[in-house]
């Protein structure tokens, strides 16, 4: 699938913030959030610690629905929307502090989010247990697929959130730093695995620290910082940004 | 409207006390993020203890009140902080909620185990003495309660706004890590948070001995109208929990003198505080996901059993019964019998706490549903009484979950008592259920030509359906509706943002839950053959919840060890009358060690001599539990990092 521009008036962006607003008590994690991702491409969201892009997550997915702006999904406004409701609508995400089902071996984590995708969908026709099969084998947990999760470490804990978003068969994936934990080798297949995703039309919404990673699968980038959108470009425009270096040099400790 | 000026005055010194008492309460959970169910508890042991100074001991008033307020509740708040609360992770809810009700009831079993039960007299402050407001006699001990609530409210407002330290208290629940870097030391801090709860609850229950009985039970449980109170200030408002005190106050005096109470309304004065902490749960705004909070329940399950292995479970559980059946008498037979049957009730809290991880503390409350269903459906043992108990039950279980499913944790717990004390005060007494200080006959199960009248049958029909019902568990837990619960546990957050409706599930566990309860009231019923409102009293909620918890929440066989121990322990009072208070003293020492090890009884014997038993071996369905504790560790760090 081509890659658009954000900007082409003929289709919304499949995922839109404007302006996004949180605050938590006194202080503004988010004080003006905009950006856009769409299908078929990898987008990043970078900045350094505390810039708020796990709030924006947050905000995006309903779990602490924004204070004013707006979030648009295909054009629809859903920033008022309960989160099961947006993952219906096909938002899909990990979490950075793993929210995996411990309890639950690697199979059953996929499986039960196939299962729950089928009962709101509504789609008899898939195999969830197939399906679960084919997911686990894609992100490389096949000889961990009988393992309880709380006893994985954390790079296959965060694949483990990952093939269970895709379970849901998502429009767009948000992922907050699915590279903390990954080694070299797993980084560079996991790299791979993003860009087969977008290419088969999926839109991922990439948070990671990870510079190298981020500059190698993503088409456009969006820097935050102190909660605020400070840059916005391509890889090659970003790394040239004086104002981004000046974000990440500026809290370097 | 010659009541009205005595009837404000009781209603203000009440109120007083509420404050005194709740005050407590908010002062502790703002600071360590605890909500301290044993409050209660504390206020009463501090209670006994100024009794036995002042009275036993001869002591002058003054001397004995510093002491027990400034000395000893504070030691023992911060010997509490110190023990049991520091470690304790404050996400896990059901933990920290079963720790505190675990030092609930250590601390009643400790008091009746020093305080003998008998009448005490509490002294007042200055005796009898008062003097009269236009014609009514205000007492001393009246003024001085009063007082004494506005001299908390003026101290502790001075504490908390106008004082570093005051300022750092507040910090530390919301982030203890920014806390530190501020220069606070939350432990500290929370240690002193913890030495003025207690403080505060002593004041109250010295306050209210000589106004209701110097009484374990009594005084403990008075606390739940200072939950009432505190929840309208949300748990964190000062103020609001003073407005909430005077106003349950004010109420509770104005209804005696004014509202002639009769029939089944005679029941809304006792749970007059239940029904308002109710409500005001119910009118809390929903609370938001939060992810991170890690699991509600447990630590680790054993691994799943697959169906063979249940159904060799059933058998070896059916044959142990009945070789027991040679060796107990018929009363130890009966005990057995019972623990079984609660075995059956606690089952519903693996269903509902350990897999789903939703707390109940009106488990047993469903049960009597459930017994009500047989004895008045059941007849001589019909098999239909046992169906309608759980047909019975679900809906109410449904019912009861249905305002509270916005409430997570802590106040859907709250909600659940408050629950089972109006179904306890309104609704058993009624003369349509059980009747006041009455009871019913309740059958046990007759199929016709096999009957389970005989104590020996009716102990073998009960290890047969407590198999059947842990089969049952079992088979939930390997099928999708398991697969969704044990998520819903995990992480409510994960699972919305997978598009499940947590409402529909919550809903859905509670119906199934509240049934297997019912069914085991049923049977319950049938192990004493009648059933009254006292069988279903609303503290036995909690040693239900703890055993089971002690025994492996998110296990069958917890179940089975937490039924029996809680019908079995008894029996160590009777044969050894001197300990008084034994039972409450194990159990609750039992939970307290939770806060170390989540896992209960049956994951340790299952981790220790899993291993041995042949047939376990190589069987299909889930993952060994053993592999690698220190990756655990791992995902433990990256979580709370
Ligand atoms: N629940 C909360 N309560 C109070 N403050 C919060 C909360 N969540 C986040 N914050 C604050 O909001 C700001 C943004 O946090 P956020 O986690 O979104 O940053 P981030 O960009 O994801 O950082 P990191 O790279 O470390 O993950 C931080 O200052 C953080 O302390
Ligand atoms: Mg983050």
């Amino acid at each position: 699938m081509p890659s658009r521009k954000p900007s082409e008036p003929a289709a919304p962006p499949l995922l839109e913030c404007r302006e996004v607003k949180v605050s938590f008590g006194g202080i503004h994690a988010l004080s003006d959030a905009t950006l856009v991702a769409d299908r078929g491409m990898v987008t990043g969201l970078i900045g350094p610690n505390g810039a708020g892009k796990t709030t924006l997550f947050n905000a995006i997915t309903g779990l602490h629905p924004p204070d004013t702006g707006l979030v648009r999904l295909d054009g629809e406004d859903i920033s008022q929307v309960r989160p099961h409701r947006r993952a219906r609508m096909g938002i899909a995400r990990t979490f950075q502090r793993l929210e995996v089902f411990g309890s639950l071996t690697v199979r059953e984590n996929v499986l039960v989010a196939g299962e729950i995708w089928r009962r709101w969908s509504k789609n008899n026709e898939v195999d969830v247990a197939a399906q679960a099969e084919e997911l686990i084998e894609r992100v490389g947990l096949r000889h961990l697929a009988r393992e309880r999760v709380d006893s994985l470490p954390t790079g296959p804990a965060r694949l483990v959130e990952m093939a269970r978003a895709l379970a849901t068969n998502p429009r767009i994936m948000l992922m907050d730093e699915p590279g903390s934990g990954l080694n070299e080798a797993e980084t560079d297949e996991f790299a791979g695995l993003l860009i087969d995703l977008a290419e088969e039309g999926l839109a991922i919404l990439l948070v990671e620290h990870d510079v190298e990673l981020v500059m190698r699968v993503c088409k456009r980038i969006f820097v935050l910082d102190f909660g605020r959108m400070i840059a916005e470009g391509t890889p090659k425009e970003i790394q040239r940004n004086k104002a981004v270096q000046a974000a990440y040099l500026g809290t370097a400790a | 409207m010659d009541q009205l000026l005595p009837f404000t005055i009781a209603g203000l010194v009440t109120g007083s006390i509420y404050a005194v008492t709740a005050s407590g309460l908010v002062v502790t959970y703002t600071t360590s993020g605890i909500f301290n169910f044993a409050h209660g508890a504390i206020g009463m042991f501090a209670a006994f203890t100024y009794w036995e100074l002042r009275v036993n001991r001869h002591l002058p008033a003054p001397v004995a009140l510093f002491l027990v307020l400034f000395v000893i509740a504070p030691l023992m708040g911060a010997l509490i902080e110190r023990v049991l609360m520091r470690h304790l992770d404050r996400a896990q809810v059901v933990t920290s909620l079963v720790v505190t009700i675990g030092l609930t009831v250590m601390l009643i079993g400790l008091a009746q185990g020093v305080w003998k039960p008998e009448a005490r007299a509490m002294p007042q402050f200055f005796g009898d003495g008062g003097f009269r407001v236009a014609g009514t006699f205000v007492s001393w001990h009246q003024t001085i309660t009063v007082i004494l609530a506005g001299g908390v409210a003026a101290i502790l407002w001075y504490l908390l706004t106008k004082t570093r330290l005051g300022v750092a208290m507040r910090a530390v629940v919301d982030d203890r890590n920014l806390a530190s870097l501020t220069g606070a030391q939350p432990h500290r801090i929370s240690m002193l948070s913890w030495a003025i709860g207690s403080s505060l609850a002593a004041l109250g229950g010295i306050l209210i001995a000589p106004v209701l009985q110097l009484e374990t039970i009594i005084l403990t449980f008075l606390v739940i109208n200072a939950y009432a109170a505190a929840m309208v200030g949300r748990l964190r408002s000062l103020p609001l929990t003073f407005v909430g005190a005077f106003a349950l106050g004010l109420t509770e005096a104005y209804m005696i003198g004014y509202v002639d109470l009769k029939g089944f309304w005679q029941g809304l004065r006792p749970s007059l505080p239940t029904l308002l902490l109710f409500v005001i749960l119910l009118a809390m705004p929903e609370e938001r996901l939060r992810a991170n909070l890690g699991r509600a329940a447990g630590g680790k399950a054993p691994r799943v059993p697959s169906l063979r292995e249940s159904l060799i479970g059933v058998g070896v559980l059916v044959a142990a019964a009945g070789l027991v059946s040679f060796v107990l008498g018929a009363g130890d037979i009966q005990r057995v019998s019972q623990g079984l049957a609660i075995g059956v009730i606690m089952l519903s809290l693996v269903v509902l706490t350990g897999y789903g991880g939703q707390v109940s503390l009106a488990q047993l409350t469903f049960a009597g549903f459930g017994a009500f269903a047989m004895a008045e459906w059941g007849g001589g043992g019909s098999i239909f009484g046992l169906v309608l108990a759980a047909a019975i039950a679900a809906p109410i279980g449904a019912l009861v979950a249905l305002p509270a499913l916005r409430l997570q944790g802590l106040y859907l717990a709250l909600a659940t008592m408050a629950f089972a004390v109006m179904a306890r005060e309104m609704i058993f007494v009624d003369k349509r259920f059980f009747g006041f200080n009455s009871s019913l006959p309740v059958g046990r199960l007759d199929l016709g030509p096999i009957s389970f009248d005989g104590e020996v049958a009716y102990m073998l029909l009960l290890a047969v359906v407590f198999g059947l019902v842990g089969v049952f568990v079992l088979w939930i837990r390997r099928g999708p509706f398991g697969r969704v619960l044990s998520a819903m546990g995990d992480s409510p957050a994960a699972c919305a943002t997978l598009g499940l409706d947590l409402t529909r599930t919550k809903l859905a566990v509670f119906a199934i839950s509240a049934a297997m309860a019912g069914l085991g009231g049923a049977l319950l019923g049938g192990v004493k053959s009648v059933a009254g409102p006292t069988d279903f009293e609303v503290l036995q909620n909690l040693p239900i919840l703890l055993l089971a918890v002690v025994g492996g929440i998110t296990t069958v066989s917890g179940a089975l060890i937490g039924g029996l121990s809680l019908a079995v322990l008894p029996v160590l009072q009777e044969r050894v009358p001197d300990l008084a208070g034994i039972v409450f003293l194990l159990t609750g020492a039992a939970a307290v060690s939770l806060g170390r090890n989540p896992n209960g009884i049956a994951f340790f014997l299952a981790e220790t001599f899993g291993r041995f038993v042949p047939w376990r071996r190589g069987s299909r369905g889930s993952a060994e539990a053993e592999a690698g504790p220190p990756a655990t560790e791992e995902v433990r760090k990256v979580a709370v990092a």
